[in-house]
């Protein structure tokens, strides 16, 4: 294992998150030039991100929306009373 | 005194709802209620647990309304009260404990010649069995997840909070949801990689 990759590896999420300084990116972008798989490793992290944002479910069914309501509904109705 | 961190129209229905309006609170289960609602489905994999997770956290979350300040947008904590129902639906079902995820495996060796491939989303209809296929393989590998990294991955990376956001929600610290979040996302990136290298998408 490359020490440096481990240390750069590390950060990788940090990095694709723009959570890193100027110089902490300068040097990971260094580190690119010469190691293909932690450049390949952000580039396949972001598209995995990509891919379960796309596939997720984005409504509650309308039958449980309905109960949701009437149950709201009947509970808060009666500790109101 | 502390700013009112809520949003506007919230915090307009949050009084309208202390004042006794149920039409309030409809509009605030309208206005969040597929988000908990989905987010409940990322976490658990099951309609029934998710649709238990969402009366759950609306239930909780107009029983102590009247006690919200608003120093946290509505929003935050709605999840925060979702993702107390999520620890306390897997503490029912007796889950094994979570294991942890080591970031030495995932680091690229020397001469290694391991690939990565992930597929690409298709927006094309017609490519339904395909995008399926996919949808069931991406299921599977966030449900493969330990819940604590799940929770993680699915605030920061499916319900798009900051890592303080999900610090706050999750009561730990930053750096913690950073090391759980990079960990989760080469866990899934490995994962779907192979389900694809091994034929199961095609």
């Amino acid at each position: 294992m490359r020490e440096e990759c481990k240390k750069d590896f590390e950060r990788l999420s940090e990095y694709l998150d723009g959570e890193l300084d100027d110089d902490a990116c300068r040097e990971i972008e260094r580190h690119f030039r010469h190691c293909p798989e932690c450049r390949v490793c952000v580039d396949t992290m972001k598209k995995t991100i990509q891919l379960c944002q796309a596939v997720a479910t984005e409504e509650i069914p309308s039958d449980a929306r309905e109960r949701l309501r009437s149950m709201l509904r009947e509970c808060i109705d009666r500790t109101s009373r | 005194m502390n700013e009112i961190a809520t949003e506007p129209i919230d915090h307009r229905l949050i009084s309208e709802f202390k004042a006794g309006s149920m039409e309030a609170m409809e509009k605030i289960v309208e206005r969040y209620e597929d988000r908990i609602f989905t987010f409940g489905l990322k976490m658990c994999g099951h309609l029934q647990d998710a649709e238990d997770i969402a009366q759950e956290t609306f239930l909780n979350a107009f029983k102590y309304l009247k006690d919200f300040r608003e120093e946290t947008k509505l929003k935050n904590w709605l999840f925060k009260i979702a993702t107390t129902a999520c620890i306390r639906k897997r503490r029912k079902k007796k889950c094994e404990p979570d294991r942890e995820i080591s970031l030495e495996s995932f680091v690229p060796q020397n001469g290694d010649d391991v690939t990565y491939e992930i597929p690409d989303w298709s927006e094309d209809p017609s490519d339904n069995m395909l995008r399926a296929e996919l949808k069931d393989v991406i299921d599977n590998a966030i449900q493969s997840l330990s819940h604590k990294y799940r929770l993680v991955f699915n605030l920061r990376d499916m319900e798009g909070f900051s890592t303080q956001e999900a610090a706050d929600i999750l009561g730990i610290s930053t750096q913690s949801v950073k090391t759980r979040l990079h960990r989760a996302r080469l866990f899934l990136r490995e994962k779907i990689s192979t389900a694809y290298k091994e034929g199961v998408v095609q």
